[in-house]
């Protein structure tokens, strides 16, 4: 596969795309995740039928179109990386706010279905696995808001051209995160909606 | 369009496509070993598309791409094993 990240030689690597930081962050982020989601299953092995009795409440509609928004806005901020690697900061803006837009869509579909579960009665003590699917998702929700903002930050530099095709190091930094949470609801939605 | 945003819109349209499959199977309410084995091996198809084409790793030096992919397989590995115990 080609890489987005840049064109180097054949054969040449090269380092991680944004602020190293940001990648120490995400590895931890990951790490926690896993826990997660190790905890998840190996919890719902000890309880496999009260799992796939709640896991048929869940809208698993709202949870696939809700993958779908994530890899779009992806896929807005792949676009995003590449037009500033050409200069076209215009453009760039133009796609974070694209990126932006699609998370708010998922935010909007993800606070639907919290509030249908909440005028249900449900919350976190109502069992096991509602305990789960509620931590869960609304951990992965507030990573959701703070990518949201932090593509809104490297948008408005975008706009005001902070950035340029050598230095633009802050938007493959922010990229790079919102990925991240992509990559989570990856694994996500099949584990808490579909698999049983 | 260059090489490389042509690949991240066929990593896209992969993408899309194996997610309307997990729903489709979801919405059957098909379950079991199997098909557990299936879902589990499309998402790790789909987390190492993100990981190599969106975030750009392919490319990057190895411990750090081999990080991300290996904490990919090792999740899937032992989420698969945790079901499958809860299945026997």
């Amino acid at each position: 596969m080609e890489q987005i990240a840049s064109h180097p030689a054949a054969g040449q690597k090269k380092a991680l795309p944004g602020d190293f930081a940001i990648w120490i962050f995400i590895y931890a982020e990951l790490l926690v995740f896993g826990i997660f989601f190790l905890a998840y299953a190996y919890t719902r092995a000890q309880h496999v039928e009260l799992f796939n009795t709640y896991q048929q409440h869940l809208n698993r509609e709202s949870g696939a179109i809700n993958t779908l928004v994530l890899i779009t806005s992806s896929y807005f901020v792949v676009m995003a990386v590449a037009a500033i690697r050409r200069g076209a900061a215009g453009h760039c803006t133009r796609w974070l706010i694209l990126a932006v837009l699609s998370g708010s869509v998922f935010v909007w579909i993800k606070l639907a279905e919290f509030a249908a579960k909440h005028a249900e009665g449900i919350t976190l003590s109502t069992n096991t696995f509602y305990m789960f699917y509620l931590s869960l998702t609304f951990f992965h929700f507030m990573h959701v808001l703070m990518g949201m903002v932090i593509l809104s930050v490297v948008a408005l530099k975008a706009y005001r051209g902070a950035y340029n095709a050598q230095e633009h190091t802050g938007v493959e930094t922010g990229a790079s995160y919102w990925h991240m949470v992509d990559l989570v609801w990856i694994i996500l939605f099949p584990l808490v909606y579909v698999l049983h | 369009m260059d090489v490389s945003t042509r690949r991240a819109l066929q990593v896209w349209l992969a993408l899309v496509v194996l997610t309307l499959l997990t729903w489709a199977v979801g919405r059957a309410g098909l379950g079991g070993g199997p098909v557990i084995a299936g879902i589990l091996l499309s998402v790790a198809v789909k987390g190492q598309m993100v990981a190599d084409v969106f975030m750009g790793l392919r490319a990057v030096r190895s411990p750090w791409r081999w990080m991300v992919s290996g904490w990919l397989l090792m999740v899937l590995a032992l989420i698969g094993l945790a079901f499958f115990t809860g299945e026997t």
